[in-house]
């Protein structure tokens, strides 16, 4: 009942004319860049942060939302018109969603992911609000040494589900805590990496970061990447039969909660809930031969999957304040420059902020499905945008959201140094999630460490004398022993489709760089061993297959 | 030649190591901090990050392969570049057209990048509105754009939604240049 009246609450909040147009704005804006090929949720999120500061902390975290689902549903469109994934989570739905459209039911393809990416949206915004607050009143008896294992565990399980090799993830995540680092110390006044440039003294701004890392850097990738011009698709009727709709909503109701708890994990999220959904679908369907040509179920799984898993990676951001993915990182980021320190006690300090985003996320489904199903041929023109004209436009966005943050044409130069960082990594194969959490987690890390020594008397023993915390860093530890324990497994199995499954789960790449490749050919080549090894689904020489493309959830 | 920038194991191995070994140096010579008891020095976390970062760019050199072969891609560029260096790329990636005008990726990598870098070199002398106008005329048309009256126009407009929409709109100053608005 309780929950009720905060709910209301925050719908009082969210329905503010201003926070309704924001919650508009966001979602449209959301949808549009996910669409565009390379960039998806953690782009979208940083291009509009600059935007957010402007703003009343609530509207802007509502505004932010609005847009990490937007650039999920987004990426959705250009999966099913193109075979060209906006976004890694949605590289599944491209296995049905693409034979749908070129059988020429486009329309019907895209209404499908519409609803299916609603009813995932809703009931996962129904768990988060029954979870959120149980679980935060758990998490207000930690203290800095639990904070300090939790992060480790949240760096440790992104690190381990950002891909096959575990040394490149791990050097990630090491070099973003060295990023976090720079700067004066915040509790003694030592200087640490600044080179003497009085510019460094406040440390790197994340989303220089962010924005070099991820929108930057895949300015560089499509610079240099083949691709064929875009075929224009008929989209054909949107209307969908009593049938469909019935099969949609009992597929969706399963993967939704499939969805939301894999969401709810740190280091899992879209990406991994979508390829689950898929395979785990194509298990239960009576059908499930038929997946990969155009089966509508195919394409309902992944899609309210991975909307559910998006909501459900708010949970540990909202009610611990740790981010378990590179978009909840950015996210967190974007708080802490508003003034809010999520975790336990924003439920209590700033219940507008919380109930709010979770009111608005109720109205941002609706307005999701509300505003995706009439601008579908305008969608389709979007995807047209030719790349020439779109590229240096990233550039600007880029700029001008770095220089209306802090006016320094130094920071400007350092945005281009992450770009060139960012290119690098990605062409060798290292995640960038882990780089970002890091860069996020590290000061904080180091807070919570200092303190629980503090505490302790300088006695390390702390981490490991107080059960809550000893059990996150073993879980931790865990988290990164269990690609070795997948790859062994496999091994002994001999990689069946039945490991397939467990593989996405363990393999895929939870980082975020979050585009596909642009390969404009088709996946009807989801044969019956998997949702595996599409084609575009990442690296030919995985076989796994879990690989999606190497971008990464959200 | 479409895996520009693609280096060994043993390479980024070297490179990170020697990254590794100047990060180490530069933290133990950070100053102790005397002044009150601390328990944690602000250089102990450093000094484990340069530890950890050279024992793992050690384990990186003992992989085998490059990024080719592992290529759990953290970026779309390496999964479609991994598919084209094995070989079982797409048809539509190696028949595409790429943007730009020279042969080499690498070059065209690094001409966008100064490009970019100009383009950030000018903003305050030449102010947000003519910098950016010119960058992005320049930059469309040099991709291969070819309407040019387009081009102008659409580079133009949206400078200035974006320029007055900052200055105006979010109250944060831009640099204007010759400009007196």
């Amino acid at each position: 009942m309780e929950t009720l009246n905060q709910l209301f609450y925050g719908f009082s909040i969210a329905l503010a004319p201003e926070n309704l147009v924001f919650v508009f704005l966001g979602v449209l804006a959301g949808t549009i860049i996910g669409l565009l090929p390379g960039l998806g949720p953690m782009s979208a999120i940083a291009l509009l942060i600059p935007i957010a500061y402007g703003l009343d902390a609530t509207t802007a975290m509502i505004m932010l939302a609005g847009v990490y689902y937007g650039a999920i549903f987004g990426g959705s469109t250009s999966s099913i018109l193109l075979n060209a994934p906006g976004v890694a989570s949605t590289v599944a739905t491209s296995f049905d969603g693409y034979p749908m459209a070129r059988k020429g039911y486009a329309g019907k393809a895209l209404a499908t992911a519409a609803v299916a990416s609603f009813i995932g949206g809703t009931i996962s915004v129904v768990l988060l609000m029954l979870v959120a607050p149980q679980l935060s009143r758990v998490a207000v008896a930690f203290g800095p040494a639990e904070y300090f294992a939790l992060m480790v565990l949240g760096l440790t399980a992104v690190v381990s589900l950002s891909g096959q090799n575990l040394v490149k993830g791990l050097i990630a995540a090491v070099v973003g805590v060295m990023i976090a680092l720079v700067g004066t110390d915040s509790t003694t006044p030592v200087q640490r990496f600044t080179f003497g440039l009085p510019e460094l003294y406040e440390g790197i701004e994340f989303l220089i970061v962010a924005l070099g890392l991820f929108a930057l850097a895949e300015v560089f990738a499509l610079l240099v990447r083949r691709s064929q011009g875009m075929n224009a698709m008929t989209i054909g009727s949107l209307w969908l039969n009593r049938q469909e709709l019935g099969s949609i909503t009992k597929v969706s109701s399963r993967q939704s909660l499939l969805g939301f708890f894999i969401g709810v994990l740190p280091g899992a999220g879209a990406t991994v809930a979508s390829f689950l959904g898929y395979a785990s679908e194509k298990k239960l369907a009576k059908d499930g031969h038929t997946f990969g040509k155009g089966n509508i179920k195919g394409l309902t799984a992944p899609e309210s999957a991975n909307n559910s898993a998006a909501v459900g990676s708010f949970v540990p951001l909202l009610t611990l304040g740790v981010p378990g993915s590179g978009t909840t990182a950015i996210l967190l980021g974007a708080l802490m420059v508003l003034g809010i320190q999520p975790g336990p006690l924003m439920l209590s300090d700033r219940p507008e902020v919380f109930w709010g985003i979770i009111a608005s996320m109720y109205i941002g489904n609706i307005v999701l499905l509300v505003l995706n199903l009439p601008l579908i041929p305008l969608f389709a023109k979007i995807l047209k945008t030719p790349p020439a004209i779109l590229l240096p436009l990233i550039v600007v966005f880029c700029v001008i959201g770095i220089y209306g943050l802090s006016f320094s044409i130094f920071d400007l130069f350092l945005l281009l140094g992450f770009g060139i960082i960012g290119y690098l990594m990605r062409q060798n194969g290292f995640p960038l999630a882990p780089l970002i959490l890091g860069v996020i987690l590290g000061g904080l890390m180091e807070r919570s460490m200092r303190q629980a020594l503090q505490i302790s008397h300088g006695d390390w023993s702390i981490f490991l004398s107080q059960p809550i915390s000893a059990g996150l860093l073993a879980v931790g530890a865990l988290s990164l022993a269990s690609p070795l324990i997948g790859y062994l497994w496999r091994r002994r199995t001999g990689g069946n489709a039945q490991s397939g499954a467990t593989d996405i789960a363990v393999a895929p790449d939870a980082d975020a760089a979050e585009d596909a490749p642009e390969s404009a050919n088709s996946v009807t080549a989801v044969n019956s061993t998997d949702a595996q090894s599409a084609p575009d689904a990442g690296d030919p020489t995985d076989s796994d297959g879990t690989n999606d493309g190497g971008r990464g959830t959200s | 030649m479409d895996t520009p920038f693609r280096f060994s194991n043993r390479v980024m191995a070297v490179a990170l190591g020697l990254i590794a070994i100047g990060y180490l140096v530069l933290a133990f010579q950070m100053p102790d901090f005397t002044a009150v008891q601390v328990p944690v020095q602000p250089s102990t976390l450093p000094r484990w990050l340069g530890v950890a970062l050279l024992i793992l760019s050690i384990l990186l050199f003992l992989q085998k392969g490059g990024a080719g072969k592992d290529a759990t891609a953290s970026g779309s560029g390496a999964a479609s570049n991994v598919a084209d260096s094995e070989g079982t790329s797409d048809e539509g990636a190696e028949t595409g057209t790429r943007l730009g005008r020279l042969s080499d990726p690498r070059l065209e990598l690094a001409l966008f990048a100064a490009s970019a870098a100009v383009y950030i070199a000018l903003i305050t002398p030449l102010g947000f509105l003519l910098s950016t106008t010119l960058y992005t005329v320049l930059t469309t048309w040099y991709l291969g754009y070819r309407r040019h009256l387009v081009n102008l126009a659409v580079s133009a407009g949206v400078t200035a939604v974006l320029y007055f929409g900052m200055t105006e709109g979010l109250n944060v100053v831009l640099p204007s240049g010759p400009f007196p608005f």
